[in-house]
């Protein structure tokens, strides 16, 4: 999906998806490959489930106190010869990054993944500004290259195949190569190599930033993390403010489970702890180290419906486990975030008008919940935020009544049994081998893409009856 | 522009109308961090076979190659052999002061041009030149401040002498570490790390990396690869007279 094509309503946007054969074998191959992995590390890994719960408790006790923490963050960045700045918006923060580039005379930005300058669209910004920002990551190269969207957190060109990757580098460089992931990153690693030698600014993200110390933390696979804040003669990191966390105690807590819950690795290839600028004595590093604190919508969710959501770890791990999400990829969200947890962290930063369509994107099955690191209630946030979207009358109307009716069916006993035996009777012309195949006219998208259970013949409340006989 | 006072003010008055989720805290620190840290480094004294052991298991894991020597005049050898193997030429180092005044001239006689980082304060020009040479290398040799036998990784520290970059931009990394350096958990570093920041004095330079094998990306159909910004091989020595 090109970038001007996030005007396209959410249902064709699935539709697209859902019709697109290479996506589906992707899709389905990877985020499998990524829930085997994470099941088989937490497996292997028996305190794993006591420190999600240290985590999440964590996450919550760092909230309670966030005014304090974020205060000492700053102060002990700010001793070690950094520089904080504050951003209540993401036009500030962009506003914030472009200046601190003109003012030092920067032309060539690199960078390392960072989900908060994509939801900010900072390399958009800069591009207009006439700097030129080079995304690192393989991945993220890839689809900068390709002027679309990540597709997920921790795979961001996973809709693209090597053919095409191939074909991308080819056009680029103006050379033909092989359809070889090997050769493909042979090539790329040469090119950013240059880049990373010739930027004059670096700009990352933060997974945490350790209050107590003045830390950013960031973890990757490739190392590009360690290169942008060790070659340019400036590192600006942009955070949002929920990334602190109190002590170096706690940062172990999450790199044990972090990158177990990304990829099933005991740790990522690449933890990287940066303290400010580089110190006297010290033959690398930047002379320059920038930390911008962004709000742009948490703060309306501390006390809010979302508030939970601010625990994200970005992990990825309920995308790969969601129906929803397995089914139709990140790009048919229409937004920086997709998967269950995006639906919430969308709503949080565009408001909830932002996800009428999406917030039913989700089947509500409990997986993500069960799945994420930090135990994250999706699922109740996501009802509670259709209640809101109900009750502001911003969901469609149709949904709406039916949703309304279902509710006066299931707390109806009498009229739940009645509706039970239509149902049976009506379903029989589309019942086929066990399965409810094909329905008709307005009922299609419920099964156009997958097939449903029918009405069993005989219900459990009938049965049940017949075993207390 | 919104100051810090706005900020944390807009913080503030969002966090009043909440009384949060759930009673929560955040991990218990260690009390007297540094008493700890000696503790744990007292016990290794003792359990340092049984942490290298862990160590190799999941170094190699992770694709690295350990290699167990008696000496720094071993670990030289065995550097150049390394090298000889990968038709390898350059090298750069950390600083003398931190590795040994023996190392680079032992690697010359082996044959290879080294660039050593010298110590002191580097001005620009020697800034460069080091860049430019970590650039060129095909090898590069760091220490390792620690190694963590539970998910096999270097940690090194960055200072005077402690380069980042020659970890980082040559194509192989070799790291040479003792007994001294090992540790059994990431719950153990995080002690040490508590340790170091209570005491200003000791954390002479700003950056921390933990190195847990070669640089790996699976960005393309999944597809494992190694090497694709950070060095390809990792290789540690563990040299028994440090
Ligand atoms: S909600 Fe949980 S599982 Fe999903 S990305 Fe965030 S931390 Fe990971």
């Amino acid at each position: 999906m090109s970038v001007g094509e996030l005007k396209v309503p959410f249902v064709e946007r699935a539709h697209r998806a859902l019709n697109d054969r290479f996506l589906q074998e992707a899709l389905n191959t990877a985020t499998t490959r990524f829930m085997t992995l994470r099941h088989e590390a937490f497996q292997a890994f028996p305190q794993g489930e006591a420190l999600r719960e240290r985590a999440r408790e964590i996450k919550e006790a760092t909230l309670q106190k966030l005014d304090f923490y974020l205060e000492q963050l700053a102060d002990n960045v700010e001793r070690l010869g950094g520089h904080v700045h504050w951003a209540a918006t993401g036009d500030e923060a962009r506003g914030i990054i472009l200046r601190l580039a003109q003012e030092r005379g920067v032309k060539l930005v690199v960078k390392s993944k960072s989900m908060a300058t994509e939801e900010i669209e900072l390399n958009e910004a800069l591009e207009h500004a006439g700097i030129t920002p080079v995304e690192t990551d393989l991945g993220e190269y890839i689809i900068q290259l390709a002027r679309e969207k990540p597709s997920h957190i921790i795979a961001p060109a996973i809709h693209k195949t090597k053919g095409q990757v191939a074909e991308l580098f080819s056009r680029e460089l103006k050379r033909p190569l092989a359809a070889d992931p090997e050769v493909l990153t042979k090539v790329a690693r040469g090119e950013l190599r240059e880049k990373f030698l010739q930027a004059d600014m670096g700009i990352t993200g933060a997974n945490f930033a350790v209050a107590d110390t003045g830390t950013v933390v960031l973890i990757t696979n490739e190392g590009n993390g360690r290169l942008v804040t060790t070659l340019p003669r400036i590192h600006v990191a942009l955070m949002g403010m929920e990334k602190v966390i109190p002590s170096m105690t706690d940062l172990m807590v999450f790199l044990s489970i972090l990158p177990r819950s990304a990829t099933g690795q005991k740790i990522s290839s690449y933890v990287t702890l940066v303290r400010g600028p580089r110190r006297p004595g010290e033959m690398d590093g930047p002379e320059e180290f920038h930390l911008i604190v962004m709000d742009n919508g948490r703060s309306s969710q501390l006390a809010g419906t979302l508030r939970e959501a601010l625990y994200c770890l970005r992990c990825g791990a309920c995308l790969n486990v969601c129906p929803v999400y397995r089914q139709i990829g990140g790009h048919a969200y229409g937004y920086t975030y997709s998967g269950p947890i995006g639906i919430l962290l969308t709503a949080m930063l565009h408001g909830n008008h932002a996800v009428r369509d999406l917030a039913h994107a989700s089947s509500l099955c409990g997986a993500c919940q069960e799945a994420c690191p930090v135990k994250i209630d999706i699922p109740r946030m996501l009802i509670e935020l259709r209640e809101h979207l109900d009750r502001e009358r911003i969901a469609p109307l149709a949904e709406r009544l039916i949703f309304k009716s279902f509710a006066r069916v299931l707390t109806t006993p009498a009229l739940y049994r009645v509706l039970g035996r239509l149902g049976r009777l009506l379903q029989r012309p589309f019942v086929k081998d066990g399965r409810l195949g094909a329905l008709p006219v307005f009922l299609r998208g419920w099964t156009d893409h997958r097939d449903l259970p029918p009405v069993a013949e005989r219900s459990f409340r009938e049965r049940w009856r017949e075993l207390e006989r | 522009m919104t100051t810090r006072a706005q900020f944390i003010q807009r913080v503030r008055g969002e966090m009043a109308k909440t009384p949060g989720l759930f009673a929560a805290r955040s991990a218990d620190r260690p009390q007297e961090p540094g008493a700890l840290a000696e503790t744990i480094r007292r016990q290794l004294a003792e359990r340092w076979p049984a942490a290298l052991a862990r160590f190799s298991e999941e170094f190699e894991r992770v694709g690295g190659v350990l290699y167990r020597v008696a000496d720094m005049e071993e670990a030289c050898a065995t550097i150049s052999r390394i090298a000889r193997e990968r038709s390898a030429q350059r090298v750069v180092t950390w600083a003398t002061s931190v590795l040994g005044a023996e190392l680079e001239p032992r690697l010359r006689a082996g044959g290879l041009e080294v660039a050593g980082e010298t110590a002191g304060l580097p001005g620009e020009a020697e800034r460069s030149r080091f860049r430019h040479a970590s650039a060129q290398a095909d090898i590069g040799v760091t220490g390792a401040d620690l190694a963590v036998a539970e998910t096999g990784s270097l940690v090194v520290l960055s200072g005077p002498g402690k380069a980042r970059s020659a970890s980082l931009l040559p194509p192989y990394h070799v790291a040479v570490f003792g007994k001294g350096a090992l540790v059994e958990s990431l719950e153990q570093v995080g002690v040490i790390f508590e340790a170091l920041h209570r005491d200003p004095g000791t954390m002479s330079g700003a950056s921390i990396s933990f190195i847990t094998g070669p640089s790996r990306t699976a960005d393309i159909e999944l597809t494992l690869t190694r090497g694709v910004h950070g060095p390809r091989e990792v290789h540690a020595i563990f040299v028994e007279s440090l």
